[in-house]
């Protein structure tokens, strides 16, 4: 029988090969769910008539088209969203006999879980197409050069990166499929709806106000909005990261993959229960 | 070939206050099949997923083709191939994705893992329904498909938790003969099953685990032999009266009837078997059926993991937790 040579590479070289397994596994998961791929395509499309017509027709924004000033948020909201769908993807691969399998397996301890990540960007892509064309269809523009829109959209990105692990923490402690949907569900909703993802948080009560200035997702919303020189809007907040909202969304990715990362890890790969 | 290819020491594990694993120490030889024998609950799921690095064991140590499942738990999962109780493959792939996968991820290589597949879903008869979705296979086609999952590195050292469970008799069968198959070109086997006659028939020895605790050990012979000796039966065409007592006086003290069969122990076995045909027939006296009855290995289980003497396993608290 041909016993394949043991490979002799460095770990890296091994860690990278095993991811791409890992990705490779669950792209075509992801494929064969066509409710899943359904349902975050839709959610979005739905947000967007809700509230570029539904509410939006009674939201005022300063100096302009709500529904420019909206799509940037919307645009940062799907990538929210595709934190949840990863932490209910993993608690689900968790409570299957899966994990097990590869837990017996000679793999780089980080494999599985940046498969997870790297994967949930790429199947994210579509649904961020959807999005831009219904965007476009709806009135925003990218209006200050496609070069800072590409920019705007790395940065949506690696957000999404740093949030995906939040979402892989999250399923990996949760116990069920459900109840990391409940977990994440809720500061998910909070973070989306306290912020200046839908509305100009200055006509917000003093606390609430406070709250949705420092809340990560307005930064985020309001360094796409630069990028993408949707400019209009409410006035100067004063709250420091929002006027670096560049620098803070970056820092904080970086900050959150810092620390959530490792701890995946080594729980992917515990000994346990 | 002096190293044993498992060597499990003094291993104890508890999940909150259960003690799955109390004490439990046992070795496997290289090149031979090991049953860990054990009701439900007796802890052999939790001795397998120790030995496989899925669990840590709260105290104790073991080694796995000399490598230790706690500190080197790498180098072990190089060397295993592991089926465990419940279905591990991924329902959302094929026969043949979920292979491939699992193919790469033992460093075979693309085209490496491909091939591998093709020959494993060949061999465990699956050819056919390599590009359909696991969801869609029978209980037994998943079965085949783990045990083959777990061939893909060929790896010399196999753990099978309960192989053989919610088999059909042809499969279970058909599964007896992959087993008998890889241990005669040199793999070792530990597996866990609670049917008495899965172990009799493909151990080489014998673990059996109660409560956490092994009861008992050896060769399927030792343990039968340790247990009782061989019964001699007679039944007569029918129950009447006076060749059953011939029959009986014969037997000697300790012959018992029972309708119309009368058995006693025999202490030599097939000589004293031949010597009661031979004077069965000086007598004239006609017979059903004669038999020697070795002791099955059910009565070996059920008189050391006999419940009935102690208490139900309960629950024993451990450490501070309340
Ligand atoms: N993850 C767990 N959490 C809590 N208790 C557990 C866990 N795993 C096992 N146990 C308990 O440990 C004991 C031994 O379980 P184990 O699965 O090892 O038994 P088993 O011999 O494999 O049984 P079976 O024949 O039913 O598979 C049982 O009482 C079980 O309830
Ligand atoms: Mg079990």
């Amino acid at each position: 029988m041909s016993q394949p040579s043991l490979p002799t590479r460095s770990r890296l070289g091994g860690g990278v090969r095993d991811a791409y397994t890992a990705t490779r596994r669950f792209l075509i998961r992801g494929r064969r769910q066509p409710d899943v791929i359904f349902g975050s395509v839709l959610i979005p499309v739905i947000f967007v008539v809700l509230f570029g017509y539904v509410f939006g027709s009674s939201i005022s924004i300063p100096g302009g088209n709500y529904r420019a000033y909206l799509m940037p948020g919307l645009f940062a909201m799907s990538i929210l969203f595709n934190s949840n769908n990863v932490a209910v993807a993993v608690a689900t691969d968790m409570s299957e006999g899966v994990v097990d399998r590869f837990r017996t397996l000679p793999i780089a301890r980080s494999a599985i879980g940046v498969g997870r990540s790297v994967s949930s960007l790429l199947l994210g892509v579509p649904v961020l197409m959807v999005m831009i064309l219904c965007g476009l269809a709806v009135g925003w523009r990218v209006e200050d050069g496609l070069g800072n829109a590409v920019l705007a959209f790395l940065l949506f990105e690696l957000f999404g990166f740093a949030i995906g692990w939040l979402g892989i923490l999250v399923g990996l402690l949760a116990g069920s499929a459900q109840a990391a949907d409940v977990i994440i569900s809720i500061p998910t909703f909070l973070l989306g709806f306290i912020s200046s993802v839908f509305v100009d948080p200055s006509k917000m009560p003093t606390w609430l106000r406070l709250i949705a200035y420092w809340n990560p997702m307005s930064a985020v919303v309001t360094a796409g909005r630069q990028l993408f020189g949707n400019t209009i809007g409410p006035p100067p907040s004063g709250v420091w990261s929002l006027d670096h909202p560049i620098v803070t969304t970056v820092g904080l990715a970086l900050l959150i993959v810092l620390i959530v990362v490792p701890i995946c890890v080594r729980l992917y790969s515990r000994s346990t229960r | 070939m002096s190293a044993p290819a498992v060597l499990a020491k003094h291993l104890s594990r508890s999940f909150g206050a259960t003690r799955a694993l109390v004490d439990v120490s046992f070795e496997v030889r290289g090149g031979t099949v090991c049953a860990l024998l054990g009701r439900n609950g007796a802890g052999k799921t939790t001795a397998v997923r120790i030995l496989t690095t899925l669990l840590r064991a709260d105290g104790g140590s073991a080694l796995v083709d000399g490598f230790d499942v706690s500190t080197q738990a790498h180098q072990v999962r190089t060397r295993i191939g592991v089926t465990g109780q419940s279905a591990t493959m991924d329902e959302l792939l094929t026969g043949s994705e979920n292979l491939e996968t699992i193919g790469r991820f033992c460093h075979l290589g693309a085209g490496a893992a491909r091939r591998r597949a093709d020959e494993l879903l060949r061999q465990f008869d699956l050819l056919n329904a390599g590009n359909r979705l696991v969801k869609r296979y029978s209980g037994g086609m998943r079965r085949r498909l783990d045990l083959a999952a777990s061939l893909i590195a060929e790896p010399n050292m196999l753990f099978l938790d309960e192989p053989t469970t919610g088999l059909d008799p042809v499969s279970r069968g058909e599964m007896w003969a992959y087993i008998r198959g890889l241990v005669s070109a040199g793999t070792t086997v530990l597996l866990t099953t609670q049917y008495l006659d899965e172990a009799d028939r493909l151990a080489d020895t014998i673990v059996v685990i109660d409560r956490g605790l092994v009861v008992a050990r050896g060769t399927p012979e030792q343990l039968k032999s340790s247990i009782g000796r061989p019964f001699l039966r007679v039944t007569l065409p029918d129950a009447s009266g006076a060749a059953t007592d011939q029959v009986r006086q014969l037997l000697g003290d300790e012959a018992e009837v029972q309708g119309r069969s009368v058995s006693a122990p025999a202490a030599d076995g097939l000589t004293t078997l031949s010597e009661v045909v031979g004077q069965l027939r000086r007598l004239g006296i006609a017979t059903h059926e004669v038999g020697l009855e070795l002791p099955s290995l059910d009565e070996v289980f059920s008189s050391v993991t006999d419940h009935s003497a102690g208490p139900e396993p309960s629950p024993t608290p451990v450490g501070g937790e309340a």
